[in-house]
């Protein structure tokens, strides 16, 4: 692709944009003007491209911190309270 | 030549990468299997409770801190949440999921006491000053290229995230970045990437629009990149 046209192409919607809308698009919450707009600017685009594999990367890090299991410290008062319930006149 | 091949194709790739490493996360509360859970705790299924207990109390007590002074605080609200639970189990309509429930009490209980405690006046102008994503400094200002990159982000390489969370500094990083998200920015963010909630869910439970949603889920985001951009640097030998 000639630089001029390539230009055109990442110019349609600017790098601070797509940055913006990484997570909805990662989600697929985009329409789909606003969809081919960032596709086409992160096949031309390495900053962009790496930014959204960035963002992509930090959601799958924290769903992946996300699976450690926690117990409340007053875990037998919640159990008693909640046995209480059904002994409750 | 043929410019929607190419990024169509990138941009399912990263739908694809993204899929194959998230941790699925199936909860009780979801689904058919609300009814059959909602059941057992209304018979007085100890072990129900607990596994209910268990698989929410981490994300409550962070998103609590998100409203309130300290850790202590948030045990407080946290607990105050199971005992509405406890009582409310009875009355549950069950016009929302159980889970939506909760945390919706958790909400309600947790900005209460931030109000109570004054820090609803601290996060509503810290807020007001980040509508930025990023630092607009990395985008140039003017001319030709306005609002494109002027310091584009450095490829993370082969970092997967597997390989990041490796380093112990770098989870204690990503965790301290969470933990210093102003509340309405935390909330979203352990819903959705933590608990994996659905958008639409989320929205219910936040009482906030889909749009807004994602603005939120993606300053959130950014600001946990920004904590990962900063520790690899950190990682990098001197030149």
């Amino acid at each position: 692709m000639a630089q001029e046209e390539r230009d055109q192409v990442v110019a349609e919607i600017t790098c601070h944009e797509v940055a913006q809308w990484a997570s909805a698009y990662l989600e697929e919450h985009v329409g789909d003007e606003r969809k081919r707009q960032i596709a086409v600017h992160l096949a031309m685009c390495a900053g962009c491209e790496t930014y959204v594999k960035q963002i992509a990367t930090v959601r799958d890090m924290i769903r992946q911190l996300s699976q450690v299991e926690d117990v409340p410290s007053n875990m037998g008062r919640l159990r008693q309270a909640f046995v209480d319930r059904l002994n409750r006149p | 030549m043929n410019v929607d091949a190419s990024p169509l194709t990138k941009s399912a790739r990263y739908r694809n990468s993204a899929d194959r490493t998230a941790v699925s996360c199936q909860l009780p509360t979801e689904g058919k299997s609300d009814n059959v859970l909602l059941a057992r705790l209304r018979q007085g299924d100890e072990g129900a409770f607990a596994e209910l207990v268990t698989h929410h109390h981490s994300a409550l007590i962070r998103m609590a801190m998100g409203h309130v002074a300290n850790r202590e605080v948030a045990e407080e609200v946290v607990q105050e949440t199971w005992m509405a639970v406890i009582t409310g189990l009875d009355r549950f309509e069950g016009r929302s999921s159980l889970r939506t429930w909760i945390f919706g009490i958790l909400i309600h209980k947790a900005k209460d006491r931030g109000v109570r405690e004054k820090r609803h006046v601290t996060f509503s102008s810290f807020e007001g000053a980040s509508d930025e994503v990023g630092d607009p400094s990395r985008f140039h200002q003017s001319g030709k290229w306005v609002g494109h990159w002027a310091l584009p982000p450095q490829p993370w390489d082969d970092q997967t995230p597997e390989k990041i969370l490796a380093s112990q500094q770098a989870v204690n990083a990503i965790n301290r970045a969470i933990e210093s998200l102003p509340g309405t920015l935390k909330n979203v963010l352990i819903l959705r990437d933590v608990e994996g909630v659905e958008a639409k869910e989320a929205c219910e439970i936040l009482k906030i629009t889909e749009t807004n949603l994602y603005v939120r889920l993606h300053r959130a985001r950014e600001r946990v990149r920004q904590a990962v951009e900063v520790y690899l640097a950190g990682q990098q030998p001197a030149l």
